[in-house]
Parts: C-alpha cells; structure tokens; sequence
C-alpha cells in the first residue's frame, strides 16, 4: 500500500529535569515498512535516531492502555494507530494533556488513576463481608455479569481526561474515567454502597453536576465506553435522588 | 543512600505479586511492592481466556473435580511438574475463584436453558441446569478433559488483574512506580532486600525487607517475536541469578503459543479454538484431525505448534513477507459470537491486521509465549538457596507446569499461588526478625552505582539495542520450537560472544534519570545471562519433554531425563552457567509417568514406574471399594496447603439429588488416562 | 430515597436550575421568533398577534396592557440572571484555567468542545446585547407593531444589535438544547446522537433565516 514512504514525524520534546531545556517539536524522518505502527515507528527511532527519547509501551496490543498519546491532534493508544492511517505521511504525537509529563512523550497516568481510585473508593465494597471460599458462591444474573463485565473494560489511559475540557479547567473534577468506575459500581448488586453513598462522592460539581457533557470522552475512548450513556444514567440518578 | 524499611517486600505488581502483597498485608505487615509500571499495566491484563478452577456447574464441566484437574495438569506438564505443587494447586483453584468474585470480578454466568457451542466444528445446543443459573461459568481449553476455565467474556486477565489492584488499593498497599529492582541484598545464605533504581529521577534506593517476594513474569522477550508485554524480560530470574547462590528451575522450558498473529506477534487466544475456531493451511484444509485425530485444535499447546510448525515445513504455510504462516478461521463461531465474546480478538484483528475475523481467516504462527521455568523455589515459594527470597506466578519455578502449562493454568497460578505463597511469606515476617545491615546494603548499591557510572562515564562503545536485536536473533533461531544439539551449540557461543562484548557497552545519552538507552543497557547484561541459562539448558538436555522438543532426540527419557535442570552462576566472571539436577522421584508420584496421548508412545520409561504403579495398584486394593476419592487421594500422597485453605471445596453436584454426568458418551473425549 | 440534609453543596440544584431554565428560555425564543415572524404575513397578523400578547380581548377598550409585555420582559431578564449566574461558574474564569483550556485545545481536535466554545462565546455576546433589547421592548411595550418596531429597528438602528443578537441566541439556544439532551440521556446511542446533532443544526439555520426574513420583512414598513 504506502510501502517505503518517508514518514515525517513531530515530536515534542521536553525533560522537566534538565534545568536548561525548554519544550520544543523535532522533526524526525524514517521510512515507512508494510503494517508499521506507531510502536514500531518510536522504537526505531529510538534505537536508530535518538535514545534519549522517551515513551511509554508495555503490551503493545491494545490492552494495558500505557502508551496514550496525542496523534495529529487526537489523543489514542499509539500501539495500534497504524502509520498509514495518515496519507500525508506527517505525523505529530504530543503527550497527553492534563497529566505530570516525566519527559516528551511519557506522562505520569499511573499516579492520576491510584489517587483518583483512593480519593473515591474505587474498589468492590461487599455486603458479605464473610464469604466462605469453600462453599457454592452465591449466583449472580448472567445479564448482569455481562453489563458489568461492559463497564469494565475501562484500562485507564487517561485518553478520556486529557480529553475532557472541563477536567483541564477544574482539577477537583473526577473525570469520565471516575465517573464509569462509580456506575460501575453503582450497577454491582455485590457492592453494599447505595445511591446516597454515590451521591456523596459525586452528586457535586467534582462530579455528574460539573461535567458540561463535552463528550471528549465518548468520542476519543479507545474501547468505545459508553461514556454519553453512563454519566447521563449517573446524573439522573442523582437527580432522583436529590429530588 | 536512601533506605527504606519494610517488612514484606513484593517486586513486581501484576497478579501474583499483588496477590502476596494483600496476603502480607491483612497479617498486618507493612508492605511495599515495586513495579515498572502502574500496576494495572501489568501483563498479566494480557491473559484474554481465563482460569482454570474445577467448578464444575456448565453442564460440560460438570463431574469435574481437583483430581482430574491434577491429572490434566500433570499430564500437560509431561510428569516434569512437581506433583505436590500440582496438588495444592488444584485444591486450590475453586477457592481462588470464589475469593476474586468477592473482590469484584464479574465472572460470565451459566444461564440456564439450552444454549448453542460449537465443538469440533459442529454447532451442538448443550442445556444448561436449572441449578446451575447464575453460577460462575468455564469454557473449554486445550488439554483439558472437562470444561474448566472460568472466564470473564474475553478480558479476564484484565478483570482479574483490576479486582486485585483494587483490593490492594482499598488495602492501601503502597506500589512504587517506575523502579526497576538491579541487584538483590544477601549475604550468601538470606535475602534482606533489594537495591532498586528510580525511572524518573534515576535515584538509587535500598529495599530492606524480611522477605523478599520476585513476581516479576517471564523471560520472554528474550526471543524476537513473543506475545509477552515488552516489560517480561527476565530481569527477576537475573536478580536471583546474579546472587550466584540462588537457583533457577527449567529455564530451558519455553513454551510457544500455536496461535500468535503474524507479523506482530500478538496473541489470540485459546478460546478462540476452544469456542470452535479451526486451523487451515494454505489449501484452507483444516488439518490438525491428521496429526490429532482425537484432540485435534484442542491437543496441548506444545503439540499444536508443533504440529503446525511440521505442517509449514511441509510446504503447507502460506508466503508472506514475514515469513509463512497458517490461518485461524472463526468465522464459522457467527459475527453476535466473535463480536461479543472473542471481542478483544476482533479489536485486534481490526487495528493490527486490518481485517474483519467474522469474516475473514486470521494470519497466525507459533510464537514464544510463555516461560515455565523460573526462579526454583519449594512448596512454600521459597528459595531453598536464599532464605527470605520468595518467588511466585510465571517468574517463579514452583513447579506446577514442568515442561508444558496447559491454557488457563498460568492465569490460575498467578491467584492460586499468590493466594497459597501469600500465607507462607506472611508466616515467614512473623517468624523472623528484620536484619539491618547497612554496610551490606550500601555496597550492594554502590556496586549498582558503579555499574551506572561505568555505562555513563566509560570508554565502552557497544549499543544495547543492538546486542539485544543479536541476542534475540540467536534464540528465536536456535532455541525456538525445535532444538538439535549443533544449534544449540552455537546459540551458546553466539550468546558468550555477546556477553562479552556487553562488557563493553557504552551509552549515547549520559542521563543519569529518565535514560531510555540506560534502562536497556542495565537490562540487556542481565538478559544476556537469562538467555544463555535458557540455551545452556536446553543443549544439556538430551531428550524431548513438553515444550523441549530436540530433534536429535524425539523420545522422552525418563529413565535419565525425569529430573529438574538448577542453574545458577556463581562466579560472577564467567561466561556459562553452573548446571545441576534436581531428580524427580517416581516412588512419590500421585500419577506416575505415562503416555501422554499425543503421537505414538514412544518414551523411555523410568525404572520405578512399575514399581510404583503396583504399589498404588496395592494401596488403593487395601483401602477398598468404600473408600472415597479424598482417602484414595490421601493414601497416595498426602499433600498439605496453609490450614486455612485445608476445606473441600463444595460443588453444585454435592447439592443436586439426580446424576451429574455430561451429555452421554461425552463424558472423555479427551486424552485417555494413562 | 431523598437525600438527607447533611448533604450541604446545592450543585444539584444548579445544574438542573441551568437545564430547565436554558429550556424554558430556548422554547420561549423560538415561540418567540415564530411570532415575531407573523410579520411575514402581513401587518395585520402581527397587529393581531401583538394585540393578543397584549391581552386586548380582555379589555373593554380592546387596547390590552402593554403592561403584560413588560411583565413578560422582567420575567424574561431574571430567568436569564439565574441561568448566567449559574451557567458563569462553568466558565474559565481564572487565568490559570483559560491557559489550561487553550493548551489542550490546542493540542486535541474535538467538535463539541468547540462548540462548547462557541456557546460560552455567544453566551457572553447574549449577555452583553440581550438587556438593551429587552430594555427597548420592556420600557416601550405599547410601541410593538408593525410600524412601531419596523421604526425602531431600521429608523433608530437597533437592526446593529438585532442582526448579531439573532446569529449569537440561535446558535446558543440550539446547542444548549441539543447539549441537554444529551446531558440527560435522551441519545441512547451514538447514531441518535449524531441525528440530534444534525438537528441543531437545521434548526439554527432555520431560526436565522426566519429571523432575517422577519427583520426584513420590517422594512417596508418602515
């Protein structure tokens, strides 16, 4: 298809812990072979051109949500954009927005997502707290499952939050990220947390009642949450429950 | 020199390590685990299919028990596990399945009512129990003879892996991101930590610690193309291995996966054949039924890369630019089947390959997957050279698989091990004192630190990167799915060649903090020493077992081979490992060596394997005919698991009044028991 | 299931304040715009019609109480305060924020964030240009008709505040109530969505035009 194209690529460069440097987009070149992605284009630059670039990669399939990056003014996971999404061959990667940049194209999205899961409790709170893990576990809806597994597939790349305009305007705000984590939650018949717990921790203008539905989310995620669905799901419900 | 204390230290935060660290934890013992990554990055999200845990409740699993999936486990393993282990393992299972429902994870559900599968490419409507709606479900996988990996959809690992992060948040258990453990602290006999460095700042810090736990995965990426995340390198076998004291288990034993996507090496998993996915060659004949007329997709993972590896050596794999390849159909598991339940296939099929599964066949090859060897530790996931080093989950030799793990058994190691090893490592920090010795711990560091300055500041002018393109070259080419002795040969000279020149290496950028060239530089001495304990191993051992197959000697010998290959590298300056042999003892064995059912029946028997079968044959006639499977069990070899995971595990079948047998006359269609 | 007292923050309150009342206001526009526009019959039906709002069938005089129009007007204008003062907080107000914003703009390509934009824009326009409209009508309220506007507007030069105030109201009210919708879960998918989408966009197209055409239509009369 676009074999042995000149890729023109624009970095942005930056280390926060040199004293002298200052932000700065290099130009790098290097040819195109057939199914490139992203990935590979970075690691042969890497290898080949600069090694003292600097980005993030661990799965590299799609699934550990480590490698999220702005491309040509979209933030996605860099693993999977093939190069010859882009018939012009000019590529610029940016880092993702709204996280602390440990240097070009690496940002600090594990930090952002523990303090987030800490701040609101994002983990299954029981309401039998003692299960015998010899005996028959207790049956749960196959539909439910199901829904819940739907929600879940979140892998927190931090796409949805450098998307979101609100959250760069509001660091308070908990984000899509947060808030699918929290309906979640809400949906799990095994968690003890009621709506008035939720609301608590969202029922604000941290949470449902701050997002401006930009939709940022819905439209950059790179697993097609149901982003839109959800939080309106969420604000209704907290709405009815203020109500 | 910055030192931190702690009682229970973890490094490596995928499932197995978290799962210590909350063991630890809930005793009330301050925790630290360290992690390359965020922990919800790890690899071991990667695992799409499931976990092995007899539960029997689908109609298909039902009759299941911890007995057959011991006898699975050790046939899989081709008798080279440890039988013990595989004991407790399979205890286990069930237990770790219904803890993790309790910490969120939305296993899929049996619904009741008939419901349509398709097997050996047949669409079959199997009818689920009554009874059994709502509980948690398996599909099947190869090498199993019942339905036993429960699974969520196709993200279990993914749903695992958050479940247990959570936990361990909500335990507030500290994981400190982006270090890489270097060296570890001991003293020859105990382990008191390790000297680690930060990825951001560069800092190097001492972890002093009462245990020592490794769970850092595989060394997979040792080869060219693996399916493993770029972050399993082997730099926890090396740790260990560098002490020169500590041993490593089976490290020659590397298992490939038949069904990775070509060119880039990602994985589809097993569900896709266990749902009904076929391999075709370039014909589009389907022609695994030739090789393995009864299991045929579903033989054993060893066995189908094999065997499709012999297929593409015939002329029969398909030509592409990277090589040829042969494919995977699953468009006849329907568009609602692939788009729901093998989704992450879809995704990456779609933006990988560009083509749509449900419609089209998928470009697939044998490619490295899975290491079974690892750090040897006893039942208790000590290491019997270091006390206070703990290993556990893939980058551990527990010894479970031996030379070949089944699907759904590594995902199951990582819960089922964390869950037993947890116990075992917080009963070590309360048994034992913290011993500080910062003079120990600082020259360990500065041994790192000069390393460091010697890469930053030295006259060396080697690239990492391209020693590690070298090294994997050698073992994707000579260490690969077929061995013989000349190759063999000449991967450990090549790598020896290479191990030298890393003494040389220098580095472009002189960062001392965040220095991409710097991590691969430290990284690829280490890997250097993986590989060659790999390639050592594996020349050493002349015989074919699991996923050890040498071309110059096909049989499985037992008579010389039924052992553990222990390497370890005790002078620092040398260039080869140190070998050593651990004998597995047949008198011992629950299930003594036996055919494996695949292929002809050609192995070299032990001499003790009759013995031992009359003798069982003896055990079991005194026992008599009311004796149940628990007292036969026990009889033959009594096994022991921490107290508080001594109970049976309940089933459905226990509850239900009528007979609990599958679909008639389906009952084994797999491989047949000895 | 109400929520208990001790929840203090009102935030609730708020955004349900500023959905309802952008609706009411946005239903108010176009009913608004659509009688206005009854000039494009003629200017006897929009005599009637203003006759009508005045309530003229009540009066024994038949000349109504302009009155009800001003009433209409200060109704009108504290809707509007309530749904600015609330609608204000979701504003970058600070540097810091307005930095913030720019920068991901910037970087990230995303359509209804710009909108977004566009609807803060036309937001602070409508609030700079709607009380002198509603001052004109609310003091004068006996001089709506077909001469007495067409005077006003192409005579006295209002058509300067009309003409922008049109452009800014249609595009606001159709993507605050497209935004609402959305807010509140009226899209179940993401095709809904994109119809919803293309209907706010007829319907500002549409509205200018009629407005146009009734500003227009004011000329004669003039």
């Amino acid at each position: 298809m676009s074999q042995g194209r000149t890729l023109t690529f624009n970095i942005f460069r930056y280390d926060p812990q040199e004293p002298d440097d200052k932000p700065k987009m290099v130009k790098y070149q290097i040819e195109e072979t057939p199914g490139m992605t992203v990935f590979i284009a970075l690691n042969m630059l890497r290898e080949l051109q600069d090694t003292s670039l600097q980005f993030d990669f661990v799965c590299r399939a799609g699934i550990c949500g480590s490698c999220a990056m702005v491309i040509n003014g979209f933030p996605t996971l860099a693993c999977r954009t093939l190069t010859s999404k882009y018939p012009k061959g000019e590529i610029t990667l940016m880092p993702l927005p709204g996280f602390e940049l440990i240097g070009d194209l690496s940002v600090n999205t594990g930090k952002f997502m523990r303090e987030l899961a800490e701040r609101l409790k994002l983990w299954l709170q029981p309401n039998a707290d003692d299960v015998d893990v010899h005996r028959l576990e207790a049956p749960m809806d196959p539909e439910e499952a199901a829904k819940l597994y739907e929600l879940e597939r979140c892998v927190e790349c931090g796409v949805c939050v450098s998307a979101c305009a609100t959250k760069q305007m509001r660091d308070s705000f908990v984000g899509a990220v947060g808030m699918m984590k929290i309906a979640r939650f809400e949906l799990d018949s095994r968690d003890e947390r009621t709506v008035e717990d939720f609301y608590h921790v969202i029922g604000n203008q941290d949470g449902v009642f701050g997002c401006m539905t930009l939709l940022g989310c819905q439209d950059n995620c790179p697993k097609d949450l149901p982003h839109m669905q959800q939080i309106a799901y969420l604000r209704r419900k907290m709405a009815v429950a203020l109500v | 020199m910055k030192l931190i204390y702690t009682d229970s230290l973890v490094v490596g935060a995928g499932l197995a390590g978290l799962r210590v660290a909350i063991a630890s934890k809930e005793r009330g013992l301050d925790t630290v685990v360290l992690s390359l990554i965020p922990a919800k990055r790890s690899h071991s999200a990667a695992a799409q299919g499931g976990m092995q845990a007899s539960l029997g409740n689908t109609v298909k699993g039902m009759g299941d028990d911890e007995d057959i999936h011991f006898q699975d486990t050790v046939k899989g393993s081709d008798w080279g596990c440890d039988q013990d282990v595989a004991r407790m393992f399979a205890h286990c299972a069930p237990k770790a399945v219904r803890e993790l429902t309790n910490w969120g994870v939305p296993w899929t559900r049996v619904t009741k009512g008939p419901r349509q599968v398709v097997v050996n490419a047949e669409k079959v409507t199997i009818e689920e129990a009554e009874e059994a709606h709502g509980l948690i479900n398996a599909r099947d996988f190869g090498g199993t003879k019942k339905w036993r990996t429960c699974y969520t959809a196709d993200g279990t690992g993914h749903s695992l892996l958050y479940a247990v992060d959570n936990k361990a948040i909500s335990l507030d258990i500290p994981v400190h991101e982006r270090v890489e453990a270097l060296s570890l602290i001991h003293d020859g006999k105990r382990c008191h930590g390790v000297v680690a460095r930060c990825m951001i700042t560069g800092e190097l810090r001492a972890y002093i610690a009462k245990s020592t736990t490794i769970a850092t995965g595989g060394y997979g990426r040792i080869y060219e193309v693996s399916t493993n995340a770029i972050i399993c390198e082997g730099i926890g076998q090396a740790l260990a291995l560098e002490t020169g004291v500590a041993k490593l288990g089976n490290m020659e034993a590397v298992q490939f996966h038949p069904t990775a996507i070509v060119p880039v090496g990602i994985l589809t998993t097993e569900g896709c054949r266990g749902d009904g996915g076929l391999l075709r060659d370039k014909d589009g004949h389907r022609f695994m039924p030739d090789y393995e007329p009864e299991k045929k997709e579903l033989a054993s993972r060893d066995v189908v890369s094999r065997r499709m590896t012999e297929h593409i050596r015939k002329g029969k794999g398909v030509d592409s630019p990277y090589g040829p390849h042969l494919w995977l159909d699953i468009t006849l598991l329907g568009r609602k089947h692939v788009e729901t339940n093998l989704r992450e296939v879809k995704e990456i099929c779609e933006s990988f390959l560009g083509i749509d599964p449900a419609k089209d066949w998928i470009p697939v090859r044998p490619t490295q997957h899975y290491s079974m060897g690892g750090i040897r530790t006893d039942k208790t996931g000590q290491n019997p050279q270091l006390k206070g080093l703990f290993s556990v989950g893939e980058a551990a030799c527990w010894d479970m698989h031996g030379f070949n793990r089944l699907g759904g058994n590594s995902l199951a190691e990582t819960v089922v091990g964390g869950m037993i090893i947890g116990k075992y490592v917080a009963d070590f920090c309360q048994e034992n004192t913290l011993e500080i010795n910062t003079g120990l711990a600082e020259s360990f560091v500065n041994k790192v630190r000069n390393e460091v300055d010697e890469l930053v500041e030295g006259p060396g002018t080697e690239s990492p990167f391209v020693l590690r393109k070298e090294m994997e070259r050698i073992m994707m080419n000579y260490v690969g799915i077929f061995r013989n002795g000349p190759e063999l040969e000449k991967a450990v000279t090549e790598l020896q060649v290479l191990l030298k020149r890393a003494k040389n290496l220098g580095l472009k950028c002189k960062k001392r903090h965040a220095n991409p060239e710097l991590v691969e530089a430290l990284r690829v001495k280490r890997m250097l020493k993986v590989a060659l304990t790999v390639a050592c191993g594996a020349a050493a051992r002349t015989e074919s077992r699991g996923a050890h197959a040498r071309e110059d000697f096909p049989q499985r010998n037992d008579k010389d081979w039924l052992n553990r290959t222990l390497s370890s590298w005790p002078d620092e300056n040398s260039l080869t490992p140190e070998l050593s042999y651990e004998e597995l003892d047949v008198m011992k064995m629950e299930l003594p060596p036996g055919y494996r059912g695949y292929g002809i029946n050609n192995a070299i028997a032990h001499p003790d394997t009759d013995k031992r079968e009359k003798e069982i044959t003896e055990i079991l006639s005194e026992l008599g005919d009311n004796a149940d499977r628990y007292q036969r069990q026990q009889a033959l070899m009594p096994f022991e698991v921490p107290e508080a995971l001594m109970a049976r595990n309940e089933r459905l079948c226990d509850n239900l009044d009528r007979p609990v047998s599958a679909v008639p006359g389906e009952e084994s269609e797999g491989e047949q028991a000895l | 299931m109400a929520i208990t007292k001790t929840i203090k923050n009102c935030s609730g309150w708020l955004d349900m304040s500023q959905s309802v009342s952008g609706v009411i206001l946005a239903v108010f526009l176009w009913t608004h715009l659509i009688l206005v526009s009854s000039i494009l019959l003629g200017a006897d039906a929009m005599t009637w019609i203003a006759g009508m709002m005045e309530l003229n069938f009540l009066s024994a005089d038949g000349h109504g109480y302009p009155w009800v129009v001003t009433l209409i007007a200060i109704a009108i204008a504290s809707l509007v305060l309530v749904h600015v003062l609330i609608a204000v907080q979701k504003l970058p107000l600070s540097l810091r924020q307005q930095i913030a914003l720019r920068k991901q703009m910037s970087s990230i390509s995303h359509g209804d964030t710009k909108l977004w934009v566009w609807q803060a824009i036309t937001g602070v326009g409508i609030l700079l240009m709607l009380p002198v409209h509603l001052w004109l009508i609310g003091s004068a309220p006996e001089t709506i008709g077909p001469s007495g506007s067409a005077d006003r507007i192409w005579n006295d030069g209002v058509w300067m505040l009309y003409m922008p105030l049109l452009f800014c109201v249609e595009l606001h009210a159709a993507i605050g109530v497209y935004r609402v919708a959305i807010k509140w879960g009226a899209a179940r998918d993401l095709n809904s969505r994109a119809r919803m989408k293309k209907i706010k966009t007829i319907v500002s197209v549409v509205f200018v035009v009629i407005g146009l055409a009734s500003l227009l239509a004011f000329l004669p009369h003039a």
